[in-house]
């Protein structure tokens, strides 16, 4: 199909990862204002469950790879057969997510094809006929519009939650195989196990309240104090990765996309910047608020109450008037 | 084994951030360069192969003259030999082509880069390098095994609570993952003499490479601007106790 919108799925053990939906809703948008078609492709070994999965989910065709070498193939095959269904098909452009997964394949993709790619992007937008992205810069403190010339084709790794995934209206996709050779890709390393996390006795992503800490904090000793507000709230600490990489917290502590997903009533993020790896573990909250001394920190963008204030100002006051809340309910 | 690591100057704070002519780039005036946070880390594990099986450890940065200081970090820390190429890159797949053509000048086993830079925040680097060298990656590396003469075992994340064990023949390069090993205080005494080192310098054209094949390609900047916030923020003034009053008010409401 001549110049279209292509996404590129991700599933796992028969599941589409959500963030596949996030790229077809946004890749509906981007075909329908340059008019033209919507097409994803899916790769993986006994992909009938994945294709039943996708086949009414709103794209116009569905192109697919199916080959017992994809059963456990590693990033370097995946990105060598996307490439070489990227070069067949011509689209205007290639949506990926950018989940792990996919911040390992797209820069390979790009290398094969010696196309332009946008990683960790927030937006992709139409104008005037062109796709223009929004990505963040210097630890996200400033965001850059960048225009992509019709070089390419283009890729486009959109960061997980920064587009709704949206129902689109159901229509039945045609499903058409793509043929690669898969005896002419190298394949050099070899994927020996995939391991699940064991499941943990704190499970933050059962937590309806959670106070959650990033660097600002500065100290580990300061940590008893972010505790303490959890307690006071009824809910439980989390932290951002830095925290977990220096020892201060044990892992199961970490939200972010490699750490937990939360989507809690509540979410306190005291000193976190708000990178898009740790926006997005978090960004479906109910409600956040943020804590931070800098006005342009990136977590604000998705805060509902922000205080630009030194967390340990505002961290004690909170604690204490929950407290006092408390007491207040038990007399 | 012979290690080359590939460390970065960041800047920790920038300012007066413009488009240059041309929209190919981005000029700022950058303050306290520091050696990027993941690349320190690929720093640590490099310095922990070579204790545990010897060899040795060459790092290596492209930027301009101030760079020199990252490098007398990575000397101090205990790498071998230290390598400045001198250029002034921000397209990470441009970057990608420069420390490629570097490390074809060099001899290794294995290449260790961080997963991505914080000025850019592309993550791109280094598997743009491992391409242009056609060498086996992995990206978001948290343990690396030897295990054996051409091989090593890695794990990497993959996100949602999952990783993956995967062996790669050697030479490799690995993206390597934040908190992979501790990080190592490097005491002033230490720091001094690692200033005393020679520092090898490699010019574009000691690479072979022309100025158009590292000009950004197929994109250009249209805009800068602090982030745009969605307009659901609403921010608390006030002294310490009468924001802390209000947030618990708008706290309970979803409670
Ligand atoms: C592949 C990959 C996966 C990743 N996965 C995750 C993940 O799962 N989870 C995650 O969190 N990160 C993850 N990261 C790291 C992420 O990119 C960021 O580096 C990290 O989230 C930053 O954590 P932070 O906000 O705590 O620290 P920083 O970015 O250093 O921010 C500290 C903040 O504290 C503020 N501050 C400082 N002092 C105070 C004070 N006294 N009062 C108030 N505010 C203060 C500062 O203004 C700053 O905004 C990942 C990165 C990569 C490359
Ligand atoms: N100028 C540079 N000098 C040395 N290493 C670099 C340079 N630019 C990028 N890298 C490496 O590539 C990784 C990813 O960078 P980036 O693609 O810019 O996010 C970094 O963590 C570094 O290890």
């Amino acid at each position: 199909m001549q110049s279209s919108i292509l996404v590129i799925t991700e599933h796992w053990n028969g599941q589409v990862d959500g963030i596949t939906y996030q790229m077809l809703a946004k890749g509906r948008q981007l075909a329908d204002s340059l008019g033209i078609g919507l097409a994803a492709l899916v790769l993986g070994y006994r992909l009938d469950g994945v294709i039943a999965a996708l086949q009414e989910k709103g794209m116009d065709v569905l192109l697919v790879v199916d080959h017992a070498q994809l059963a456990q193939a590693g990033a370097e095959v995946q990105a060598s057969v996307i490439a070489e269904a990227v070069r067949q098909m011509q689209p205007r452009l290639v949506l990926i997510g950018y989940s792990l997964v996919g911040m390992e394949l797209a820069p390979a993709i790009a290398a094969k094809l010696g196309a332009p790619v946008m990683t960790n992007c927030v937006n992709a937008e139409i104008i005037d006929g062109a796709a223009v992205v929004t990505r963040p810069l210097f630890d996200g403190t400033l965001h850059a519009k960048i225009a992509l010339e019709d070089k390419g084709p283009p890729l486009v790794a959109v960061q997980r939650g920064a587009t709704p995934s949206v129902q689109l209206p159901p229509r039945t996709a045609s499903v058409q195989p793509v043929s690669v050779d898969m005896g002419s890709i190298p394949v050099r390393s070899e994927v020996l196990e995939v391991i699940e996390e064991p499941v943990s006795d704190v499970d933050i992503a059962k937590a309806d309240i959670i106070v959650s800490v990033g660097r600002g904090i500065g100290d580990k000793e300061k940590i008893p104090m972010i505790e303490e507000l959890a307690q006071a709230l009824g809910g439980l600490m989390a932290c951002s990765r830095p925290l977990v990489d220096l020892g201060w917290l044990p892992r199961e502590r970490q939200v972010g996309a490699s750490g937990k997903s939360v989507s809690p009533k509540l979410y306190v993020a005291c000193g976190i910047s708000g990178a898009s790896q740790h926006l997005s573990g978090m960004s479906d909250s109910r409600m956040i608020v943020a804590i931070n001394k800098d006005p342009n920190a990136p977590i604000f963008q998705v805060a509902h109450y922000g205080v630009v204030a030194d967390l340990f100002e505002i961290v004690p006051a909170l604690t204490e008037e929950a407290k006092k809340a408390k007491g207040e309910v038990a007399s | 084994m012979k290690i080359v690591v590939c460390c970065k100057g960041v800047p920790g704070t920038v300012a007066d951030v413009k488009i240059a002519p041309g929209g190919k780039a981005v000029q700022y005036q950058g303050q306290f360069l520091t050696m990027n946070e993941c690349d320190e880390y690929a720093l640590e594990e490099a310095i922990a192969l070579k204790r545990a099986h010897g060899g040795e450890v060459t790092v290596l940065t492209m930027g301009s003259i101030t760079t020199q200081d990252i490098l007398y970090l990575a000397l101090a820390k205990g790498a071998d030999k230290a390598i400045r190429i001198d250029a002034q890159i921000q397209d990470s797949q441009a970057a990608g082509t420069v420390l490629a053509a570097a490390l074809r000048k060099l001899e290794y086993d294995l290449v260790l880069t961080g997963t991505q830079s914080r000025d850019t925040l592309s993550g791109l680097a280094g598997i743009a390098t491992a391409e242009r060298l056609e060498m086996p990656f992995a990206f978001a590396v948290t343990q690396v095994e030897v295990d054996g003469d051409k091989t090593i075992k890695i794990r990497k994340e993959l996100g949602g609570g999952r990783f993956a064990d995967v062996r790669l023949p050697l030479p490799a390069l690995l993206c390597v993952q934040t908190g992979i090993q501790p990080l190592t205080y490097v005491p002033p005494a230490r720091m001094l003499r690692a200033r005393q080192q020679a520092l090898r310098s490699f010019s574009l054209s000691d690479l072979g490479l022309a100025e158009q094949q590292i000009v950004p390609q197929g994109y250009h900047f249209l805009n800068i601007f602090p982030p745009e916030r969605t307009g659901q923020a609403q921010f608390l003034e006030g002294s310490a106790g009468e924001v802390a009053a209000a947030l618990l008010g708008k706290i309970k409401e979803v409670l």
